[in-house]
């Protein structure tokens, strides 16, 4: 069961101010060239979340140099991690990359433990002076993927597969429904939560529930390309998350949510080398920009004049644009964001609200 | 032609068994299996003269790894400790995960509620997950007992009714108020499972205790002796007016107890929270160990120590050979499919006839 997910945000927390205080004393260095080495939360071949930082992976050695070894499916189980990074650090590397929410706490640990090592989190929660957990702005990239949806979509009425109902998972719901509207006023996003990360049978529920309602686009936030494969066998479209899911299904899949770690990483990996690391003491959390996400678009059943609407919105993005601009309310009426404000990281880690237009369980 | 006849393999059913023949005969087909498993890691890059090494010398000498080692086999041996009691009544037990994450939810109840005074307070929590796995251990058997469900179903069943309980908890009421993300709040330093120094806690004298009260339990009480009758034939037990349904409760409860604690020794003991995946696998492995023991309560400790072994070596062989998950899977499936296939040579003896 896969938890993945983020980075840390949140002020008041006392562990995390006494690492902002080590922090702006002077940051890390690390003592000799960086040796990096990855745990994997499951096997390289998942398919989505893991095989996108595995094929990261020989990007990231060619841009410093070094071969990074990995071992896999270390699970949320600190009897697991704990060992993994150890025999690493044991043989001389000094740079564990790290690949899932639960990881945190035991992470948290190590860094205590080894004060020389350097430590990043994929979808982490806490932070210090060594340690740095790292996520990706996927509202942008969802954003965009909602307007593809909503382009190839005949009726307007999208779906959404989606794990479990918590921050991260909210904003790509709601950046899907804003993006749908940016094309079609009338667009709608119905959603269905499986409550698992990796469930390609309930999956397959969900997305043939959807597509039984006339839905004729389906997003997901899954780590399966099941809702894909599902919007293909019915003859409608969907879009994809963690990797360009048209490997599965070429004609369904109109544009992917996908990760280009090897743009943040490879970065982050030469500041360490070059002494310059300063660790971000709510975590770094990158968009398309920084380079943690990006979209793979179009399929061909989004017209031209429309790609070049969600080609003009990724530039905007790239050059400032934030999603969650005021002003904006939720379906219930209540005031989120205030015009001319955007929404703090702290509150979008925290979201647990929906735009109008989307459609829930409850 | 001729030479076919001057002999051939006989199978008889062997008479006496002695533990000690059940033993040898154990350690020489996982002996057989490591053979097998070095062969194959060796074709695989592994160079042959690190393998003892990295297998044993490493494992068991260095420090750090040693201490995984010990800490993994705790929570295993609590649950194949458990699954041992519950199979010595013939009741499969596969619902262990389910009363793991029983335990473990009221355990972290009482933390969160701040039940008691903080030096009672882990005691409480201990009391209250044994309960709790008790409690849910209880409904299969009740079923069994009462309705003749097969609690092969209705145990593992339950494991997923567990799941999505701890599921909607942490990602509704328990969601932790510090990062929003789901996992149960922090338990405060008193609430967890006390440091002995270098680097182990309180899991390990509690797995011992508990797995000598079971050894006692199975091998020397009337209880144990009573049990060992009805594994063997349950209506005769009956028949001879054996209280069979109190020694199966007493049994599956103790079993859903047990693997309540290894529970306990993973959110309590390493987690320091209630997270939403501390269990995952265990079950399994709990199964596998009081197979492989035989459900002796005494070998299942010493067989999850050697599985954790297998954990924590395997670990090793993809860290510094890149040997893939999917090799050590292998390996371990090897391991127990040849003491497995032992069985066949304690129950039967092959004899050449001339």
């Amino acid at each position: 069961m896969r938890t993945k997910t983020l980075s840390a945000v949140l002020a008041g927390c006392a562990f995390l101010a006494a690492g902002q205080a080590s922090v702006a004393d002077g940051g890390f260095v690390l003592g000799a060239a960086p040796k990096p080495a990855f745990l994997y939360f499951s096997s390289k071949k998942d398919g989505g979340w893991t095989q996108a930082f595995d094929e990261a992976r020989p990007k990231i050695e060619a841009a410093i140099g070094v071969k990074i070894p990995f071992v896999e499916n270390v699970a949320e189980d600190a009897l697991q991690i704990r060992p993994a990074a150890e025999k690493f650090i044991q043989r001389g590397y000094n740079v564990i990359i790290g690949t899932a929410f639960g990881y945190s706490d035991t992470f948290k640990q190590l860094a205590e433990k080894y004060p020389k090592v350097a430590f990043l989190d994929g979808s982490g929660t806490v932070n210090a002076v060594n340690l740095q957990s790292f996520y990706g702005r996927t509202y942008e990239s969802q954003y965009l993927c909602g307007m593809a949806a909503a382009a190839a979509s005949k009726t307007g009425k999208l779906g959404f597969v989606a794990a479990n109902p918590f921050g991260p998972v909210i904003w790509t719901v709601n950046a899907f429904e804003m993006g749908a509207l940016k094309i079609r006023p009338d667009a709608t996003t119905t959603v269905i939560y499986t409550g698992a990360w990796n469930d390609p049978v309930k999956e397959r529920a969900a997305a043939t529930a959807l597509a039984d309602q006339g839905i004729d686009a389906i997003g997901q936030h899954v780590d399966t390309p099941t809702p894909q494969i599902v919007a293909q066998e019915r003859g409608i479209y969907g879009t994809g998350h963690h990797r360009d899911f048209r490997e599965f299904a070429p004609k369904a899949t109109v544009c992917s949510s996908v990760w280009t770690w090897d743009k943040y990483l490879a970065p982050a990996l030469k500041t360490i080398k070059a002494g310059e690391w300063k660790t971000e003491p709510y975590g770094a959390f990158a968009g398309i920009k920084g380079g943690a996400t990006d979209i793979a678009c179009c399929g061909p059943a989004v017209s031209k004049p429309n790609v070049d609407k969600i080609m003009a919105e990724r530039k905007a993005i790239i050059d400032g644009k934030h999603v969650y601009a005021g002003p904006l309310s939720d379906r219930e009426g209540k005031e989120r964001v205030a015009a001319g404000a955007v929404l703090a990281d702290g509150d979008l880690w925290k979201m647990d609200w929906y735009v109008t237009g989307v459609i829930t369980q409850k | 032609m001729r030479s076919l006849r001057r002999g051939r393999p006989v199978v008889a059913a062997r008479r006496r068994m002695s533990a000690a023949f059940d033993a040898a005969v154990t350690t020489v087909a996982i002996l057989a299996g490591l053979a097998l498993s070095a062969f194959i890691l060796v074709v695989a890059g592994v160079p042959a003269e690190e393998l003892a090494n990295e297998f044993i010398v490493n494992t068991l000498t260095d420090a750090d790894n040693l201490r995984a080692v010990l800490a993994q086999a705790a929570p295993l041996a609590f649950v194949g400790v458990g699954a041992a009691l519950a199979f010595r009544v013939r009741f499969w037990n596969l619902g262990l995960e389910g009363q793991m994450i029983a335990g473990s939810v009221a355990a972290t109840a009482i933390a969160l509620a701040d039940v008691g005074p903080p030096v009672w307070r882990l005691f409480l929590m201990l009391v209250a997950a044994m309960a709790a796995g008790m409690a849910w251990a209880l409904v299969p058997a009740l079923l069994k007992l009462r309705l003749g469900v097969n609690e092969v179903i209705s145990s593992l069943l339950l494991n997923y009714v567990a799941l999505n309980f701890l599921l909607h908890l942490l990602y509704g009421s328990w969601k932790d108020p510090v990062d929003a993300f789901p996992h149960s709040p922090a338990f405060d330093p008193f609430e967890r499972l006390p440091d002995l120094g270098w680097g182990l806690n309180a899991a390990l004298p509690l797995v011992a205790a508990a797995a000598v009260f079971a050894a006692w339990l199975l091998g020397r009480s009337r209880a144990g002796f009573y049990m060992r009758f009805v594994h063997a034939n349950p209506s005769v037990a009956l028949a001879k007016g054996l209280p069979v349904a109190a020694l199966v409760l007493t049994a599956v409860l103790l079993s859903g107890g047990y693997a309540a604690l290894a529970g306990v020794c993973l959110s309590v003991g390493q987690e320091g929270r209630l997270t939403q995946a501390f269990f995952a696998g265990y079950g399994f492995s709990g199964i596998l160990i009081a197979f492989l023991a035989r459900n002796n309560a005494l070998a299942a400790v010493v067989v999850a120590f050697l599985v954790a072994v297998l954990f924590v070596s395997g670990q090793s062989l993809q860290v510094f050979y890149q040997i893939p998950f999917a090799m050590v899977r292998l390996i371990e499936a090897i391991v127990i499919i040849s003491a497995a296939a032992s069985e066949f040579f304690l129950r039967y003896q092959v004899r050449w006839l001339r």
